[in-house]
């Protein structure tokens, strides 16, 4: 059963431009866990993963184990971070919506 | 499709869901229905009857007999069960009805609908789920040390404010707005993560009052920084740290709610103070008090937008907003049947803002108002005779 259903199908297509649009995947140099990744500015970043990156990530991994449903650690993975900064000086990744979002 | 940039734009208000969140709901600290008497609680479209056994237990069933549907919140305490105010069939928290004093038997079909409870850094917590499932108690909020302990924490500050005309949902859009604090609550964000994961939906911000307002998150000399996770649809529990002109405090505030209606919820919030060492308990409630009334003006300001905007399906959002849409996807997860969850609302997402931008804009806006501030003062210095009315 759906919830909060939009009534215009413009809508979706709105749901598809803020959450899949622009995604660029990207690929952990060490645990080759494969992200989306979208940058709205220099300095801002969205990373979508999956369940089956999130399995791969050591990282995540050994901190969900350690936080045992209590407060979490939400730190990024350093390594997935790096990987992401390279993509962006490889130019693999385009800053900003050309359209101003 | 027409070209989206020379079209005006319309506010799809969408369709409310026709049910309420699955999962745990806070009904406010445990102690306050521990009087004997039996306690009314709004709540999913209803009302609900919560009561103390004798063995200091709490049972939640729903708020009407099933014989004759007397309205058990008035009724009385006898024992371990609830005695309806109309012919006195007395129901047992596990739902059953144990005993009709006028009667030789009890029909086994009388069970009416009993909630699950749990209690969790001193509140009374239940399970709800229009499927009906058992509730799940690997994803209860996490129990926070030590905040039961008066030697350690204050005592709770629990206040609740109705909520008419708003779906709650409205409230869960606050943990991906952060331009809101600066319009809103009078603050800068000087950083602002987000993490959205299973049934956890996380803020973290680091903020300073503004100079140029009074009223808002703390003024110009305090430092704020928030973890805020959100334990399924209903329950965050706000890790703060204020830095007040270096004088560090921990507080948490626990914000939850119920939702009462189709469009109207019961926001409730706590808050307690981790006693700073070498203070008396007089100063740190104190300090408990002046927190609970910051962030209590706070929701009222969250309030008064509600009260009067428009619900949106389909935001527009610049590219400096927060993740609403996948803030949004996280939330559906509570009201699909759990066989309709896909894996995207639970798959972690991570965001992360550049506040410089804002913060740049922002900064700039604040010295404009502090020198108009300032040359009103001086005016108002050189034309004594008129006086205004009042600061607003
Ligand atoms: S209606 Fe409750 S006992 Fe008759
Ligand atoms: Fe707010």
């Amino acid at each position: 059963m759906a919830s909060f259903v939009p009534r215009s199908p413009e809508t979706l297509e709105d749901q598809r431009l803020y959450t899949q649009a622009r995604l660029v995947e990207v690929e952990c140099l060490d645990c080759l866990a494969r992200v989306g990744v979208k940058k709205n500015s220099e300095h801002q970043t969205s990373v979508q993963w999956t369940a089956e990156a999130q399995a791969q990530c050591p990282d995540l991994v050994r901190r969900k184990a350690a936080a045992d449903g209590a407060r979490l650690v939400h730190a990024r993975c350093p390594r997935l971070a790096a990987s992401i900064e390279a993509a962006v000086a490889d130019g693999r990744i385009q800053i900003g919506a050309e359209d101003g979002y | 499709m027409a070209d989206p940039t020379t079209q005006t734009r319309t506010l799809d208000h969408g369709t409310q869901p026709e049910r309420f969140a699955r999962g745990w709901h806070c009904l406010g600290l445990a102690r306050d229905f521990k009087d004997g008497k039996p306690h009314a609680v709004e709540a999913f479209g209803g009302k609900l009857v919560v009561w103390e056994n004798t063995k200091g237990e709490l049972g939640v069933l729903d708020g009407y007999c099933r014989h004759m549907g007397g309205d058990l919140t008035q009724g009385t305490v006898k024992g371990d069960e609830v005695g309806c105010p109309f012919h006195d069939w007395r129901w047992g928290a596990d739902g059953r009805c144990k005993q009709i004093p006028y009667a030789r038997r009890v029909p086994l079909r009388a069970r009416t609908k009993a909630y699950e409870t749990v209690i969790r850094n001193d509140s009374l917590l239940i399970w709800h789920d229009p499927e009906g499932s058992k509730a799940d108690y690997d994803i209860l909020p996490p129990e926070l040390p030590d905040v039961s302990n008066r030697e350690i924490y204050t005592d709770w500050i629990w206040n609740t404010v109705p909520i008419k005309g708003s779906h709650c949902r409205e409230l869960i859009d606050n943990v991906v707005d952060m331009a809101h604090f600066y319009y809103v609550h009078f603050a800068f964000p000087t950083d602002f993560r987000n993490v959205f994961e299973d049934h956890t939906a996380t803020q973290y911000m680091a903020s300073k009052g503004r100079p140029d307002v009074a009223g808002g998150y703390g003024d110009a000399d305090m430092f704020l920084k928030s973890e805020a996770t959100y334990y399924g649809p209903a329950y965050m529990i706000n890790w703060l740290e204020v830095d007040y002109k270096g004088f560090i405090t921990e507080v948490i505030l626990i914000n939850c709610h119920i939702p009462t209606g189709p469009d109207s919820f019961l926001l409730q919030y706590g808050i307690t103070v981790k006693k700073p060492e070498g203070l008396d308990d007089k100063t740190a409630n104190f300090i408990g008090k002046k927190y609970a009334d910051m962030f209590g003006d706070g929701f009222l300001q969250d309030v008064a937008i509600w009260e009067n905007k428009a619900p949106v399906q389909n935001p527009l959002l610049c590219e400096e907003d927060g993740p609403v849409y996948q803030l949004r996807r996280w939330y559906e997860q509570f009201y699909v049947d759990v066989a309709d969850i896909e894996p995207e609302m639970r798959a972690r997402f991570e965001f992360e803002v550049d506040t410089t931008k804002a913060n740049e804009f922002w900064q700039e806006e604040v010295a404009d108002n502090l020198r108009r501030i300032e040359a009103e003062k001086e005016a108002s210095v050189v034309e004594p005779v008129e006086t205004s009315e009042g600061a607003s």
